[in-house]
């Protein structure tokens, strides 16, 4: 999976994967966010817009990064969550702690 | 009332992974255009969930698998079958409740349960054989 790293605004750390977010892609997931808490950062974003399809193993990677980016004092937060993915966050309880936004800028817009 | 589409694609892992049996579905839909596109994700992620979850556990040894997938399009509804040559199965599929929510795995099993409407496990002829039943929201 391709997973492109950038500097968003706000010291955030944007992550944008492509593709499917399953069982073969999660770990890639999971050792950007740790990588990104070595570097001393902590707020990522994660841009869901070029993420067609979550399953399980891709959601345990996000709260994986959830963890982690918290137990550093930050957060991970998601954004351009598709309808398949929104109906997964949604049928797991998870939009509880995932909260989708709509864009990566509204994402931190309380930051 | 047109014939029911009925498609099968075996793989055996490795090479095979969720991504074949996904690439198999995504070349499945432009031939049964009439599914709604609540249950093509739905069935989407439950296959991809089950299939996922045979791969991981009916393979302990990692000596490989071969497993085989079939889907059956009806205007009522879509059934999938997948039978393995893995070991048998000790898993709960019915009732398998989603884990607490900083759990990092463990909620597959849930999933597929909150997405179709059955869902059957059986041993056969020395294959686990499982089966998912979703009813269409949408009639063609």
């Amino acid at each position: 999976m391709k997973i492109d790293v950038v500097d968003g605004p706000g010291g955030v750390v944007v992550l944008k994967p492509e593709g499917r977010l399953n069982m073969v892609a999660a770990p890639a997931v999971r050792e950007a966010v740790s990588s990104i808490v070595d570097s001393g950062r902590s707020k990522v974003a994660v841009d869901l817009s070029g993420v067609e399809f979550i399953d399980s193993s891709g959601l345990g990677a996000l709260i994986s990064g959830l963890k982690t980016t918290r137990q550093a004092g930050g957060d991970l937060r998601i954004a351009g969550a598709n309808d398949q993915v929104k109906l997964v966050l949604s049928l797991t309880n998870l939009e509880r702690v995932l909260t989708p936004y709509d864009t990566v800028e509204n994402a931190y817009g309380d930051a | 009332m047109p014939e029911p589409l009925r498609r099968t694609v075996r793989l055996t892992t490795p090479p095979g992974d969720v991504n074949t049996v996904h690439d198999f579905l995504v070349e499945l839909w432009p031939d049964v255009d009439t599914v709604s596109n609540v249950d093509r994700i739905s069935i989407e992620t439950a296959l991809i969930e089950l299939a996922a979850n045979v791969m991981q556990h009916a393979d302990s040894d990692g000596s490989g698998l071969t497993c085989e997938f079939t889907i059956v399009v009806s205007d009522d509804a879509i059934e999938m079958v997948v039978r393995d040559t893995g070991e048998p199965g000790e898993i709960q599929l019915v009732g398998a409740e989603m884990p607490e929510l900083d759990a990092e795995s463990g909620r597959g099993l849930a999933l597929i349960s909150a997405l179709v409407d059955e869902v059957a496990y059986a041993q056969e002829g020395g294959h686990n054989v499982w089966r998912l039943k979703r009813a269409r929201t949408t009639g063609a």
